[in-house]
């Protein structure tokens, strides 16, 4: 029997959900990658966590043993498998939850959606979104950042993509995030659950009148009048394809975004250096991508027995792939607890690896780049309230802020045709 | 120096272009990268270079 440290039979402590961990994962990484690259826990019902650089990578790559299928039955809200831990009792997204041949035939159909080509027909309305949202505040000299801005940014464009009415905005951008971080003991846990089915609900709504109508340039109308593998997709998929598209793009980029802005008003001589020479913002962006890693981990099921760094994986065991350990792993990246916006590659993870690696990260990226120059131009300097600031209490997911308050000296609105 | 991609093992990362924007670009079908040139000019060799190392998935082939 394997009794190696990190074996099952020598476990080590790791629990992503806890306090400990969003307290401390850089070290509690840095540590699980120096002394067990792969290691057993016996949190949430007990998996297997990757830490380094190359074994994130070759599981990442690996679908044949590294399985992201994931099965839920909606009668008795039971089932098991998918990227999460522990396991969420929620429909799976698609293509995220699914495993070669299926992905394949998903991923095809919407790949032209999210390609750079599609991403730039949206960076008008980013932009529109972004000057709007800084109307509604610019005149007080204050704003919550996450929840007037880079919340509603994403979630807004998000909206524009599938063919959902902008209206609603608030009703949708306020439970994608409140989802993220309110604990399921609280009391408004359950209207933070209704507040997303809702939007499903509309999502499906929304599907079923564009089925009647000729085939507009959004999502869910490409999903009622196109065809995978010669067949129309079911209402099923299309809520899962909702699902990972709506969940997998608002809260992330929102994340990102807040982070960076953050970080550029602690180092004002970043922040100097980025207004003075702007072709430099996608290597920030990377870099912030990297360091901040929004999605921290994501799991898989191990579909046949595989031994790596010396861990016998058992077939029916979990593993999950931390990229945010992955991406400070000193192998691959010098330095890798600074932020050096002029590393001279930066091969991070963030958008994960393999064959699964996020469709939206051009999308992401441009979301970002329309945010950082709305506020470079109208709010060049700003204070973060850090005191009034609350970082997600767990990171295991997504490493992100329910909500960060900053001053600013008042500006003037500007012109602009959406008034929110 | 010459350079081409492997569309096995490309998944868009789209590292190569920002490291290299003169010398690929991203298919505006599946996102994926494609080189411009498959001769590499004498200016592009660094930035080249550059984009392979940062590629995640290791698909780009650089000979010479
Ligand atoms: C900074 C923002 C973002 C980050 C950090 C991020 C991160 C990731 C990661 C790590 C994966 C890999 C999942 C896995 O291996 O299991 C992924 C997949 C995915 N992401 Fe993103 N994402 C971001 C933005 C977006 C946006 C804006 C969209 C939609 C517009 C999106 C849609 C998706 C989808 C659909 C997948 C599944 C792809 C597949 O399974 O083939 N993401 N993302
Ligand atoms: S960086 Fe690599 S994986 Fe990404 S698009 Fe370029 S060649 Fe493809």
């Amino acid at each position: 029997m394997n009794t190696q440290f990190g074996s099952k039979a020598n476990p080590i402590a790791f629990d992503h959900e806890s306090p400990e961990h969003a307290d401390n994962w850089v070290a509690e990484f840095r540590d699980m990658r120096e002394k067990c690259p792969v290691g057993w826990t016996e949190h949430h019902g007990g998996f297997w966590v990757a830490t380094s650089y190359a074994a994130v990578v070759d599981m990442a790559r690996d679908t044949g043993s590294f399985s992201s299928h994931k099965s839920f039955d909606p009668q008795t809200g039971t089932g098991s498998g998918g990227i999460t831990i522990p396991f969420t009792p929620i429909p799976r997204g698609l293509p995220v939850e699914s495993d070669p041949p299926e992905w394949n035939a998903l991923r095809g159909f919407i790949n032209r959606r999210f390609a750079p080509k599609a991403v730039e027909a949206f960076r008008d309305d980013a932009r529109l979104y972004a000057t709007a949202l800084l109307n509604r505040v610019i005149e007080t000299g204050e704003m919550d950042l996450v929840n007037d801005f880079t919340g509603p940014v994403p979630a807004m464009v998000t909206m524009k993509m599938m063919g959902l009415p902008l209206s609603e905005w608030r009703e949708f951008a306020d439970p994608l995030h409140a989802m993220v971080f309110t604990p399921k003991e609280a009391p408004e846990y359950a209207s933070v659950v209704a507040g997303v089915e809702w939007i499903f609900r509309r999502c499906a709504e929304e599907f079923v009148r564009y089925k009647d109508q000729p085939e507009e340039d959004n999502l869910l109308s490409f999903f009622a009048h196109q065809q995978v593998d010669g067949r129309k997709l079911s209402l099923d998929e299309v809520l899962s394809l909702a699902n990972n598209i709506i969940i997998g793009g608002v809260d992330t980029t929102t994340a990102l975004t807040t982070h960076a802005l953050a970080y550029l008003a602690d180092h004002p001589e970043a922040k100097a250096r980025l207004m003075a020479d702007p072709s430099l913002i996608p290597f920030a962006r990377e870099e912030f991508l990297r360091f901040f890693t929004p999605i921290h981990c994501l799991a898989r099921n191990v579909t046949q027995d595989t031994a790596i760094n010396g861990q016998d994986l058992e077939q029916g065991d979990r593993v999950m792939l931390a990229w945010a350990a992955a991406n400070r792993d000193p192998e691959i990246f010098e330095k890798p607890d600074e932020v050096q916006f002029d590393r001279s590659s930066n091969r991070h993870l963030a958008f994960g690896s393999g064959i699964h690696r996020c469709i939206g990260s051009s999308f992401a990226r441009m979301m970002f780049e329309e945010m950082i120059a709305q506020m470079f131009a109208r709010i060049p300097e700003w204070e973060v309230d850090r005191a009034a600031s609350q970082r997600y209490r767990s990171v295991g997911t997504i490493n992100g802020w329910e909500s960060m308050p900053i001053h600013f000296a008042p500006g003037s609105r500007v012109a602009c045709s959406l008034e929110i | 120096m010459k350079v081409g991609v492997d569309r096995r093992r490309c998944v868009g990362q789209g590292m190569c272009v920002l490291y290299a924007p003169q010398a690929f670009v991203l298919s505006d079908e599946d996102g994926c990268a494609e080189p411009r040139f498959e001769d590499v000019p004498t200016d592009q060799e660094d930035a080249v270079r550059r984009a392979f190392d940062a590629c995640p998935e290791q698909a780009i082939v650089v000979i010479g």
